[in-house]
This record gives C-alpha cells, structure tokens and sequence, in this order.
C-alpha cells in the first residue's frame, strides 16, 4: 500500500475521527452490482426429490387397465373422484391442484421414466438419480452440482444454485467449485443489521481480489433490500399449510428478488428412506404426500402466474425409483423401477409424454423405462438452462419435446 | 496496510531471512499477517509481544512453542474420543475446533487442517467416528513431521480405503480409484504418470482390505508378480509405493507448490523458479517443518506478494474472531455455521477438498459470513455470549479504533466521520464485515 495512504489513516485516526458506521453504500459499487443482475432474465429450474420411491401407479393412475385393479385389491383408486386425463388414466383424487395446471397445459407427465438395471435399493438408487450416471458410483459430484460449476466461475458473486430445506442438502447439488447454500428461509441470505462498508479506495492491481469482494459486499447488501421487498411484495401469495408448500414460498420470493440464482432444490418426505417408501398401510400416507406435492406446487405456479415470472420457472420431480405393480400383502408396496416424472411451469406444451408403461410387460413386478431420467435432465439443462447437457451429464442424451419453441 | 515494496525477488533473496530495516520494518500489520498464515489469528497481546519480539523471534514461538503440547493433546485425544463406532463424526468436528482454539501449538493445528484438505478424506464415507479419529491423528503426528512417514500412514490407513470406496483390493479385480487419487491428488499431480503406472500401482495394493473399519492384510489376495511403476521394475508391495513416489521429483513440487498457496498466496500461481530450491530440498529430507519454517521466515513471506493475498476460510474467518476476542465458543454449533459456509470439517465437497481461494465467496456464503461475525458478537443465542468485546476493548483501548487494529491492523479505510462511542459489539460487527476482513 502506498505511503500517502498509510499516513493518511494515521492522521485520520490521531485527529480522533474514529472510523463511522454511516449507512451510506458506494455508489459505484452498488450500481455495478445491481448492473450484473439486471442482465437478461433468465430462466429458473425448480427441482423436487420426492424421497422414499413415489408410487407411480396411484399418482398417474392407470384405472382403465385390469391389470391395475387385479394388482391392486385394497390400494386401487377407483376411476370415481380420480381426476381423468383421458379414458385410461388419472390423477389421484386428492391431486386437484396438478389437475388444474395439467388442464391448462402448464403441466407435463413424462412417464416411464428410468435406466436400465435400476438399482433398487434406496441409496443406490437415489444415488443414481444424482449423480445421473449410474455406472460411475464414485463420481463425486452431483448433477446440479455440475450445472451449477458451469453456471459460475470465481470472483462472481452470484449464487448459480441454492438448496431450500430442513434436512441435509442431498448429493444432487454437490459441487466441486461453487458453495451451493442450503436454507430454509430468504431471510438467511440477508445479512442482519447490515452496516456500512469501508470508503471504497481504488484498488492496486494486486488486489484484484479485494475489488472482487468490494462488489460481492455492495452486492450483499442490495440482495437485502430485494429480498425485504419480494417477501413483503409477495406476502398474499396464497399457500397450503404444508412444508412444501413454505420452501416453494421462499423460492418464489428468491425468485421475485431477481438475484440470478438459476437453481433451485428441494425436496419432499424429509430425505434417507423418506416418507415415500410405504411397504405397509400405504394409502394414508400417500393420499397425504400426493396431495402436499400436488396442491404446494399449484399455488407456487399460480402465484408466480401474477406477474408471469412462471414463464421463467420449470420444475420437475424425481424419486429413486417407482415401487411395484402388485401390492405386498401388508397394504403397501415394494421398490420399483420406472416412475412418472411431472414437469409444471409457464412454458411447458403440456399432456403426457410417452405412453403409460405396460403393466403386465414387466421387469421383476416393476414397471419397465421407455425414456432414459437422462432425457429429462439434459432437457432442463440444454433446453431450459442453456448448458450444454453433454458436459454435464458425461454423455450425450436426447431433449424431450416438451417445451414450446 | 504494511509498507510492502513491490520489489521481484530472485528465488535466492525470496526464501532468505527477512531482516528488518528501515525499507521494510516489522510492525503491527505484519504481526497481524503472521498470525493469520501461521495460527488462527492473535489476541491484542501477542501482536504486542510479537511486536516486541521481532519476527524470527515469534517465529520461533510459533514452530517450536515451549508449552507441554503433548499434554495438550493428549488429553484433547481422550476427550474427543467417540462413545462408540456408530457414533457420528460431528462431535470430532467439535473438538477439532475447540483445539484450534485453545492450543498452545496453533501452527500444529493450521498445517493439519491443510493435510485434511489435502487428503481430504470424508467421514461421511468413512463411517466410522473411531476410523476418522485415527486419520485425524495421524495428520496431526505428521503435521509437521516426515512426509515420508505421512504417505507410509496415508496408504496404509483405513479411512483413506473407506473414503475412496477401495474397500477391497482384490488381486483379481484391484481397484484402480485409489491408486489414481494416491498419484493424481497426494503426490505426483495431474500428466505426471501414464495409466499404466496406475494401473500397477493398483496392483500393488492388492491384498489390503478394510474389515470392520480396520485395515487387514490377506495374503492370498496379493499379487506377488512383477510390477512396473514409473520407470521401475520390482515385485512391489504398498510399503514400495512410498518409496517409489517420494523419489519422483514431482511429488515434492506437487507439496511445495500447495503449501506456497496456503502459507504465503494464492492470487498468483508462483514461478517455477521460486519452487525448485525448496522442492529439491524438501524432496531430499521430505522434512515439512523445515519447508514450513523456510516459507515463514522468508522475505516473500513478509513482502507485497503475500501480504492480504489469500482469502480467509470459514475457519480462519470465524477463529481469527474468536481468537481476537480473547475467548473459547461453543463449538458444535460453529462446526454447524462453517458447514453453511462451505467448510463442513471432516467432509471436504471431493476427495480434492476445498478450493479455497475466490471459490469460498459469493453472496450467500458473504451474507453468511457477516450473520455468523453477528451471532458470535451476540451476547445470546448459540454462541451464549462468551465473547465480550466491550470488555475487550475496554481492556485495550477505545473500541471503534481497537477494533480497527486489532482485527485489521489499519488496513481498512476509515470514513472521516467520527463515532467515538459506538456500541462495542457494533464497532466490532463494522470491523468484521469489511471486505478487508476476509482476506488472509
């Protein structure tokens, strides 16, 4: 540092003008960050593990196939209250809200989707779905985790993905570069009581780094005033009591603050051998976690609907595997394979994609894939994202035709 | 900040002692600066004393402290000791922090926190809290020991099999993953080897399985036949590997090159020049205590080149607060908030660990940071307001300028307006959240 800045801070400090705390921002700085921001709006993934194995089966409800209700003695929904798609399958009763977005083409079923020899034990099977290259066990990373390195290079400080939940951040989003935050609430990623930076000096060369840091603070502390004005902006925003429901509300609000975050993680049935895996006295408990699922995301797609931002926002779900066709004797089911993946958002063609699994054209009582879970993902990633899914996924795979041009 | 010259060092003049003069006086801020590389931050009287002392003389203290450390850590052995095997690795995590706060050897603990990040082993996949306890303690025998002697441990501990899912060497099917992590991550580096030597290296750790978290060997799953490894041919067990890989000159390049990012910068990839002399010594004694102390004692250490030229870690963030502030914190809960701001201890993101660097911010983990400066001022709360700084500063001096050179040294620029009474744990907040602050 140089020497007229040295003395500088001597003579400051021993004139007794101790250092303040006013309120005010650097100007430039903060003008820069707001100016990193307001680059084009870009587009919003929205990812839900449902955790434990989602019964496919009573989710997309195939109730015009025998082979369904002979499978199903005590689990069938009847095709009486279930929502009908067409003449041979349904939501589940307790499924309005997807029902809804489904009518209005702001929801697309992707069926049958899977890999072949899925693993069905849930941590390898989970495993899979994150790493989404399931003959690399020992890949280290996960696949937003990766899209998320792609998103971001150092000295940027933009958050490319943040994981919204209570239970620890899964191995999706596990990154070799970038810090993927988990929250439960926007408020965590306001910094509290927020003083002033130091006077902005001119930066040396050398430090570069602290330029770098000078912008993240300005950067900080605009995130707040946006955060404080999305989550009072958006208070009306009408949501079920569920917790989904709560950690759709803070990716809206995130959304809404505009801070370039481009992924978002979540995750329902509270992680491990989740709230999903129902081997015994199945129907309660899925009826319940269908419906959590079905009506939370409703209300986030209808309350970003107010001011369009659904037509930045894709969202899609996964499980670690679908379960089996017949039920096992104890009112529940056993792990699967192939699964119903929904994807819901502003700019989806809508309907199904691919035909329903054959429920008697079977893969050990599991209904078989006809559409690689790598299709889904590189559609999110080249698509949706931008990315190029190759390098992300380690592979090439073929987009779905589910968006709109 | 410290006057720094920007003076280009020769590689000789670079690793020479620094000597003060008058070009280049010891003072507060460089005080301050040792303390950040070599420890977890100073309270106001060691930057005192170290003032007082003169740099080599503080070093000194720092490399070969006169206090019991055995004892220490003895006894920290036994009280971090897991109840049982099942047990998570959350509470070591706890401990771990809790001895970086009290030690009388912090320089121990900085260059164990770099061999975790090196071999960056992760608890999570080692499950076993007693197997993770004994990986931890060997980083920290080895710390500042033989490197010779921390490879011949490294490939021969069970949590490092476990971590790298190489559970069972097989001499049918030897598994490749730790025979690539050992020459890609640990010793040669990347384009140092062919897959080839990969996949004899593979071979020869053929017969070591781990069982029951313990490491065994079973002869009849060694392959006993000739291997050929980097340019040698021989009937080469694991305890040959050590060997074999130490004599490469590109493993000692590989720990020079990593320490220079983690003592004195990593803004700026170093010369090849200014690694060799230390490579070629290290290569030959593979002493890591002399390498360190020839790093800390050295005119680039003290010069522009390092000076503020690292990003603090989370740890070295939070500690360097805790420190500053005279007291111990409760640390399970800190353990927790570093995990939020990426430097969950004991599970490293991959078996590369932690970047570091610029990788450690961006405005979630920036915002975090500030929040956790916050919460540990707090006097409620998870840190339970053991950290005072009113009576700190009281103790010292007024508190906004205290703060000022406690944490900073002067190396943030103050605004003309005055503010002499201040809240104390605001003064501190405002010190805490400058962007200066994070940097080492």
């Amino acid at each position: 540092m140089t020497q007229t800045r040295r003395s500088f801070i001597k003579t400051t400090l021993k004139a007794g003008a101790f250092v303040s705390f006013a309120t005010h921002a650097p100007g430039l700085l903060v003008r820069t960050a707001a100016a990193a921001q307001q680059r084009e709006r870009d587009t919003v993934l929205v990812v839900i593990q449902l955790s434990g194995g989602n019964d496919g089966l009573n989710t997309v409800i195939p109730f015009g196939d025998d082979a369904y209700h002979r499978g199903r003695p005590t689990l069938r929904q009847m095709a009486r209250g279930a929502h009908k798609l067409d003449s041979h399958l349904a939501f589940h009763p307790r499924m309005e809200g997807f029902y809804r977005l489904y009518r209005d083409g702001l929801l697309t079923v992707a069926q049958g989707v899977g890999y072949a020899n899925a693993d069905r034990n849930h941590p390898g099977g989970m495993h899979n779905w994150h790493t989404a290259d399931p003959r690399s066990p020992k890949l280290q990373t996960g696949w937003l985790g990766r899209a998320a390195d792609f998103l971001w290079k150092p000295g940027e400080a933009n958050v490319p993905a943040v994981f919204v939940g209570a239970i620890p951040q899964p191995f999706a989003s596990n990154a070799a570069q970038v810090i993927v935050p988990s929250v439960r609430s926007p408020r965590e990623l306001i910094s509290q009581n927020f003083p002033s930076v130091g006077r902005g000096v001119p930066a040396e060369p050398s430090q570069s780094w602290l330029d770098s840091l000078r912008r993240a603070t300005a950067q900080v502390r605009s995130n707040n005033r946006r955060i404080e004005s999305a989550m009072s902006a958006s208070a009306r925003g009408d949501y079920p009591q569920f917790q989904l429901a709560e950690e759709l509300r803070a990716i809206a609000h995130l959304i809404r603050a505009d801070l370039g975050i481009r992924i978002f993680f979540t995750e329902l049935g509270g992680g491990n051998i989740g709230g999903f895996d129902n081997h015994a006295g199945q129907l309660g408990n899925h009826c319940s976690l269908v419906h959590q699922l079905s009506e939370s995301v409703a209300a986030f797609i209808r309350d970003l609907q107010r001011d369009k931002l659904h037509e930045r926002v894709l969202l899609m779900t996964f499980s670690e595997f679908g379960r089996s066709v017949r039920e096992n004797g104890r009112r529940g089911t056993d792990h699967g394979a192939a699964q119903p993946v929904f994807l819901t958002g502003g700019r989806l063609k809508g309907g199904l994609c691919g035909a329903h699994p054959s429920l008697t054209d079977l893969d050990k009582d599991a209904l078989k894939f006809h559409t690689d879970f790598r299709r889904v993902y590189a559609t999110a990633l080249d698509r949706w994202l931008g990315l190029d899914s190759r390098s992300v996924l380690n592979a090439p795979f073929e987009p779905l035709d589910v968006l709109k041009a | 900040m410290a006057t720094l010259t920007k003076e280009q060092f020769d590689p000789a003049s670079a690793w020479a002692r620094y000597q003060p003069d008058a070009r280049r006086p010891w003072n507060l801020a460089l005080a301050g600066h040792l303390y950040r590389r070599a420890a977890f931050g100073a309270t106001w009287n060691q930057l005192q004393r170290a003032v007082a002392d003169g740099p080599q003389r503080t070093i000194d203290g720092l490399l070969r402290p006169s206090a019991d450390v055995a004892a220490f850590n003895r006894q920290y052995d036994e009280l971090e000791t897991p109840a049982n095997d099942e047990n998570s690795s959350n509470d070591l995590r706890a401990w771990w922090l809790q001895r970086m706060i009290r030690t009388p050897h912090p320089l121990l603990e900085k260059m164990t926190l770099f061999w975790h990040g090196h071999f960056a082993v992760n608890a999570a996949k080692v499950n076993s809290a007693r197997a993770t306890q004994r990986h931890l303690q060997l980083l920290r025998k080895h710390a500042l020991g033989s490197f010779r002697e921390m490879l011949a441990g490294i490939v021969h501990d069970a949590a490092v099999f476990l971590s790298l899912d190489a559970k069972a060497n097989r001499k049918a099917m030897p598994d490749e993953d730790l025979a690539r992590w050992l020459m890609e991550a640990f010793t040669l580096g990347p384009g140092r080897f062919a897959e080839r030597d990969v996949r004899e290296t593979a071979r020869a750790f053929s017969g070591w399985f781990v069982l029951q978290n313990e490491l065994r060997f079973i002869e009849r799953e060694r392959d006993a036949e000739t291997k050929r490894i980097l340019g040698q041919e021989g009937r080469f067990t694991s305890d040959d590997l050590v060997r074999i890989l130490i004599e490469q000159p590109a493993t000692a390049q590989t720990i020079v090159r990593k320490l220079y990012r983690w003592l004195i910068s990593e803004t700026a990839e170093p010369d090849a020049r200014l690694i060799a002399p230390l490579a070629e010594s290290f290569g030959k004694n593979l002493d890591v205590l002399q390498l360190v102390e020839t790093m800390l004692r050295s005119n680039l250490f003290f010069s522009a080149a390092a000076y503020r030229q690292r990003m603090k870690s989370p740890v070295e963030f939070s500690l360097g607060i805790v420190k500053g502030l005279e007291e111990a914190v409760s640390t399970p809960p800190l353990a927790e908030a570093l995990a939020r701001l990426g430097q969950n201890l004991l599970h490293p993101p991959t078996a590369k660990g932690w970047i570091g660097g610029q990788n450690w911010i961006n405005h979630a983990t920036l915002a975090g940071r500030h929040n956790l400066a916050a919460a540990l001022l707090k006097s409620d709360g998870p840190f339970g307001g053991k950290l005072n700084p009113a009576a700190v500063a009281g103790k010292h001096g007024s508190s906004a300028q205290f703060f000022l050179d406690l944490f900073l040294q002067g190396d943030a620029e103050p605004s003309g307006e005055s503010s002499t009474n201040a809240d104390a744990r605001r003064a501190a907040y405002a010190v805490l959240t400058l962007p200066e602050f994070q940097l080492a």
